[in-house]
């Protein structure tokens, strides 16, 4: 092995030498190669990835289809707390993810839909709605109208989204790289803090919530003095409060908290 | 104010409304956070988070296993030196050098040696090794701190107990002599003890003692050796009294 690296080395320097005689004396000099192994990253393995038929986002529907529609009341609850559903993968790998409430409008889901479905090749990667259709509706008075009168007509509809909830789901014969970017710029455009998040990272925050609990240092919590009504606390907390041990204020998700 | 003024006229004719009705305000705004009360800040302060104490990095605390360390020459030959020395002293004291220098110790040293008596210094780690193997491994709780042991082939006390008190930087913790572990008390005892010889002589002269009288007696007349049995029954008959008045 050695002794044909030196030939190589020789045979090289022989030929800067021919070359170095024929452009100039500056130019002779000899190059070190230097040899080593090039080890390729092996990649993933999608053999087990199946692409449904439709891997395009659905078109969503602005309105929906109501055989009487009716004025609701603003229900902000339900856009506080976490969310009970939808707030785990089921077949994608990549999701966005919302970290905190808020309502999703017609446009939002348009505009998702129109970026990922042009930007996503749709042999190699599908994309699937975690959310619901605009559902909700929300009323506003006609311009120029004075008050009072009753409640305005139903202006638009609304899908109420709470924190953890996953918007859309990404999956297919892709790396979390390729996909990142598309779906950063798309949950920058949302009207909630919103985060591109793997199964792994989905999990893994998670477990670090669930160990926090579990090495909490501090001997007060807030669930045990909310609970317990020390110094007759409850007096300034909400119900609210009562549920989610001080982890929430309204739809804001407060990070760093037990 | 109109509610302030009812409250005022109703407490005049003596009735306190019990139930009084809250409003809550409109909370439709959920584009900013609602502002915080003060006592619930402090609560939310008080129930920080706290993570646990950030772990040792590896390698900053000796390992729970403590490693088999093989003797090096010089641990093996003070060992050996040890084993002469617990066989062949007598007394082995042991004592504390409580940051003595080095000329009181050169002092104490020569004035020990005009006894006979040699100071040793081992390291306690070295000692502690040597004891839990012997006999001896009573004594090991002895050897901590700056120790030195003062050995010599016979037991000599009362020389090495009088050295000490002119030194005070050493102190006795205790002792071994003959075999017998003893204590700083202890060895002080042993030092007011007469010597052997004595002991023996008091012993034989007493022994002796009790054989010459019999045979004075034996070689007397027997008519006095009569007399004086009889003496003896009578005063064994007349019972413990007549004895306690003779006593008195």
């Amino acid at each position: 092995m050695l002794s044909f690296i030196k030939t190589a080395a020789g045979a090289l320097s022989g030929v800067c030498r021919a070359r170095g005689h024929l452009q100039g004396p500056l130019h002779c000099h000899l190059k070190v190669i230097a040899a080593g192994m090039k080890m390729f990253e092996i990649p993933p393995d999608y053999s087990d990835v199946v692409i449904p038929e439709k891997p395009k986002l659905k078109f969503l529907d602005k309105v929906p289809t109501l055989k009487k529609v009716k004025k609701e009341m603003k229900k902000l609850r339900d856009i506080q707390g976490p969310a009970k559903a939808a707030n785990s993968f089921t077949t994608g790998q990549y999701a966005v993810v919302a970290m905190g409430g808020g309502y999703l409008h017609w446009g939002h889901m348009e505009m998702m839909r129109l970026t990922i479905n042009r930007k996503f090749d749709s042999r190699t990667t599908f994309a699937r709605w975690r959310v619901n259709a605009p559902y909700k509706p929300i009323t506003r008075k006609g311009l120029g109208q004075r008050m009072g009168g009753g409640k305005g007509a139903i202006d638009h509809y609304v899908t109420p989204v709470r924190y953890g909830r996953l918007i859309l789901e990404v999956g297919g014969k892709v790396e979390l790289g390729e996909v990142e970017h598309i779906l950063t710029e798309v949950a920058k455009k949302l009207p909630f803090p919103a985060k591109v998040m793997s199964r792994e990272t989905l999990e893994a925050m998670q477990n670090e919530q669930a160990a926090m609990e579990q090495n909490n240092q501090n001997p007060w919590t807030f669930k045990q003095v909310v609970q317990g009504n020390m110094l007759g606390i409850r007096r300034v907390c909400s119900p609210f409060d009562l549920h989610h041990h001080g982890r929430f204020t309204g739809k804001f998700h407060l990070p760093g908290r037990v | 104010m109109a509610a302030t003024l009812c409250v005022k006229l109703l407490q005049k004719q003596g009735w306190l409304p019990l139930a009084q009705s809250v409003r809550h305000g409109s909370k439709a705004v959920t584009r900013h956070r609602k502002p915080m009360h003060i006592l619930k800040q402090k609560i939310m302060a008080v129930t920080k988070y706290i993570p646990p104490p950030r772990a040792a990095p590896p390698g900053a605390y000796p390992s729970p296993t403590r490693r088999v360390q093989e003797d090096n020459g010089l641990v093996k030959l003070m060992k050996r030196d040890l084993k002469n020395l617990f066989q062949d002293c007598k007394m082995l004291a042991v004592v504390q050098d409580n940051a003595s220098n080095a000329e009181e110790m050169v002092i104490l040293k020569h004035r020990l040696y005009k006894h006979g008596i040699t100071v040793r210094v081992y390291p306690n780690r070295v000692m502690h090794s040597f004891l839990s193997d012997t006999v001896y491994r009573n004594m090991a709780p002895l050897f901590i701190g700056p120790t030195v042991m003062f050995v010599s082939k016979e037991p000599k006390v009362t020389p090495m107990l009088t050295t000490l008190r002119s030194s005070p930087h050493v102190t006795l913790l205790g002792a071994c002599i003959d075999n017998t572990l003893l204590s700083a008390e202890g060895v002080l005892n042993y030092s007011k003890l007469p010597s052997v010889t004595v002991v023996q002589g008091e012993l034989v002269s007493g022994l002796t003692m009790l054989t010459s009288s019999t045979a004075a007696t034996l070689q007397r007349h027997p008519a006095h050796l009569s007399a004086l049995l009889q003496q003896y029954i009578t005063q064994q008959t007349a019972g413990p009294d007549s004895s306690a008045e003779e006593a008195t």
